[in-house]
């Protein structure tokens, strides 16, 4: 019984719901008088306690052979439901990297919602968020992955309209919601479909089934694409993307945890899927060809952002396609570690940008400036996030980058150079963003901005460190390729685009060219300030279609089917009132309709008899 | 008697009856004098009353049932002659009208 803590690991998941329900007691309805604080309180000690009980089980599990728990969960027929969880380092690991991140958020989130009465909702919704993701690292089956992605879907929901007096939230939450129910449902159409190929849900049998298998291409590219679609669409890749963006409308530290691990959560289900996609070589080139798109527009459109934590949520997309692109050259052991290195990097980058917001007030980059010299602790945490975003040698990105570059430099150098270019622009957005917030003279809105409260500060500080630390941390999990292994020239390249990203972003944005900078074609600038005018595409395409359609529908219901029923209504109402008027009220008609109806009847009852006459008078 | 019979056929009496029925069924509903309608009926029970006649002679010549009913009919009608007369008379002091066009309280 060495490895107590991770046969127990089914309990990690149980920790932050345990939190969700008990900080339900502090919503402003049920304690009235002694506010919400114990909310959030609760919630950090339950985050710590998952924390501590993942840490334990992942340094005493260590690289063993994976361990499977299984609890059933219905019977029915011939088909048995049970939730397989994998112990394993590699979900050990990811639950860890969960569980710190979502202590550090609502570390933060303690700080950040100092003057906000809805901490046992907003708290509540984090806990929900944690659960789902531990449990999601720790599931081995699609089909319960689907039922976690969706649960998690209604957290988005919730977690984005959390605000729910401003319409801009509402908006967002619903797109964040539609955007990512239609990928869930493909998603879902994929699950229904394997079942009758594969035989199994569980990823470990999928892998297992998928390297013998023998299947119809045309199938498996169709199963493979609705497969692809709700990691696509949770990923916020194209052209699914336009709820991340929204979805900025949120509170700061949900974006810090969604754009670190929420998002995540779809590429984890895509690369648990590789060995399924694999089977099909036109999946694979899509998820590459969404990869990319993404990420160069990503990175491309962050460029152009006003908004300071729009800007960042483009560069999230952007990333989530370096993952696509690892998955769809078949280097699953590349995709988590460029998660892992997102992740962290990502949470200082918004920590950083949230402490600035929260008390200089504006988003607006082109308000903001000169806060170098008074916010130090909050621009070297955003240095060390960046650097450790993009390639910048020793943190964990590069090495994230220059695995991704080697997989793909034989087979696609073409691929390659994107990556490089796609690099190029991350440096040079990450940079942008720096040097307009922290660089140049102080602007109104940032003229007296003191550094924070140490809820907000401690949290972004131990970011930035987790991300300084981690290729230490690599390199005693031995994930770091050795110094003789690395190519040297790809090395080179990718610092050559990182530094010459920072270079430009700095010459551009320290130096004495007129800002805001435009663009000579300001129609590209445009077209990228402006998400590719997606909303637009948006609404005349599919919203357009579904919308035409409903009215069309709606207005045959009411008018033909409605209309068909009450017709018959009004027939008989209108029989009635034109029939009555065959009550005369005078006497004599009556008796001339007796005595036409006895005429009637009598013709009837004869009626042999006059025929037999007319055929007589005939002949 | 043998020669009348050669003449008179029992489907004369009855198309006579007939034809006295549809003129009282005519007088009848298109009469607007209440008194005019009452003799239409009794124009109406003197065509059946011929057709009693008519069958009691040609078919029941030795039972003659039909001039037994005929009788009944005769005292009938002079019976409901009477009421119809009485009910006319009790319409008139209330309306002050024998116009059967006035007597539609009924009307929808």
């Amino acid at each position: 019984m060495t490895d107590v803590f991770a046969r127990i690991a089914w309990l990690i998941p149980c920790y932050p719901l345990v939190g969700m329900v008990l900080s339900m007691f502090w919503f402003p309805s049920l304690a009235r008088r002694t506010g919400p604080r114990p909310a959030g309180y609760i919630n950090l000690a339950m985050t710590g306690l998952a924390l501590v009980h993942a840490a334990l089980g992942f340094i005493e599990f260590g690289t063993r052979a994976p361990l499977t728990l299984e609890l059933p969960w219905l019977q029915v027929a011939d088909l048995t439901l049970t939730l397989p969880l994998e112990v394993s380092a590699v979900n050990l690991g990811a639950i860890v990297l969960v569980t710190s991140i979502n202590l550090l958020a609502q570390l933060y989130a303690i700080g950040y919602l100092e003057m906000d009465w809805g901490w046992a909702r907003f708290f509540a919704l984090l806990a929900l968020f944690e659960a789902g993701m531990c449990l999601l690292a720790l599931c081995d089956s699609l089909f319960f992955s689907y039922i976690i992605l969706e649960i998690l879907t209604l957290g988005t929901y919730l977690l984005v309209g959390f605000w729910f007096n401003q319409s801009l939230v509402v908006t967002g939450a619903r797109d964040a919601f539609l955007t990512k129910r239609v990928g869930d449902l493909l998603l879902l159409m994929g699950v229904l479909a394997l079942y009758p190929i594969a035989g199994t849900w569980n990823f470990s049998e999928l892998a297992e089934w998928a390297q013998t298998a023998e299947v119809d291409p045309t199938l498996m590219s169709l199963v493979g694409l609705a497969l692809l679609a709700g990691p696509m669409g949770k990923c916020a890749q194209f052209p699914l993307h336009l709820w991340l963006d929204e979805a900025m409308e949120g509170p700061y530290p949900s974006t810090v945890l969604r754009n670190s691990v929420v998002v995540a959560t779809g590429a984890w289900v895509l690369t648990k899927l590789e060995p399924v996609l694999a089977l099909s070589p036109v999946v694979m080139a899509t998820v590459t060809a969404i990869g990319i798109v993404t990420a160069l527009g990503g990175t491309a459109i962050a460029i152009a952002q006003v908004d300071v934590k729009r800007s960042l949520s483009y560069l999230t997309s952007a990333y989530m396609g370096l993952v696509f692109v690892a998955v769809g050259t078949q280097q699953s052991h590349v995709a988590f570690l460029l998660l892992l290195t997102h992740a962290l990097a990502v949470v200082a980058l918004l920590m950083s940008t949230g402490s600035i917001v929260l008390n200089s007030i504006s988003q607006d980059l082109t308000k903001l400036g000169g806060l170098w010299s008074r916010r130090p602790i909050s621009g070297l945490s955003f240095v060390a996030g960046a650097a450790g975003l993009i390639a910048m040698p020793p943190l964990g990105g590069f090495w994230a980058a220059l695995a991704l570059i080697n997989g793909v430099w034989e087979a696609y150098p073409v691929l390659a150079g994107i990556l490089l270019v796609v690099n190029a622009l991350a440096a040079f957005g990450v940079t942008r963003v720096f040097c307009l917030i922290f660089g140049n003279r102080p602007q109104q809105m940032s003229e007296r901005s003191p550094e924070n409260l140490w809820p907000v500060t401690l949290p972004m500080v131990f970011a930035a460190a987790l991300t300084l630390h981690l290729p230490l941390v690599l390199q005693s999990l031995g994930l770091l390729p050795s110094f003789t292994a690395i190519d040297k020239g790809v090395a080179l390249l990718l610092v050559i685009s990182s530094v010459w990203g920072c270079g430009l972003g700095s010459a551009l944005y320290l130096g004495p060219a007129a800002k805001p900078i435009r663009l000579p074609w300001t129609f590209v600038q445009n077209l990228l300030a402006s998400d590719f005018y997606t909303p637009r595409i948006y609404r005349a395409s599919i919203v357009g279609g579904v919308d035409i359609i409903s009215r069309v529908v709606d207005w045959c219901d009411r008018h033909v089917v409605d209309g068909l029923v009450n017709l018959i209504g009004l027939t008989s109402l209108f029989g009635g009132e034109a029939l009555k008027y065959g009550n005369t009220g005078k006497t004599q008609f009556y008796v001339l309709t007796i005595a036409l109806g006895l005429l009637v009847i009598t013709l009837f009852i004869t009626r042999s008899f006059w025929l037999d006459f007319a055929a007589l008078a005939g002949s | 008697m043998q020669n009348i019979e050669g003449i008179l056929h029992l489907e004369y009496f009855l198309l006579l009856a007939a034809a006295l029925f549809c003129i009282g069924i005519y007088g009848l509903v298109t009469s607007r004098n209440v008194v005019r309608v009452l003799m239409s009926v009794e124009l109406l029970l003197n065509a059946v009353n011929i057709n009693l006649m008519g069958f009691s002679n040609f078919i029941d010549p030795v039972g003659i049932r039909g001039q037994v009913f005929a009788v009944f009919v005769i005292t009938v009608a002079a019976a409901e002659a009477a009421v119809g007369l009485a009910i006319v008379l009790a319409i008139y002091r209330n309306r002050n009208t024998v116009d059967m066009e006035q007597f539609n309280l009924l009307k929808w």
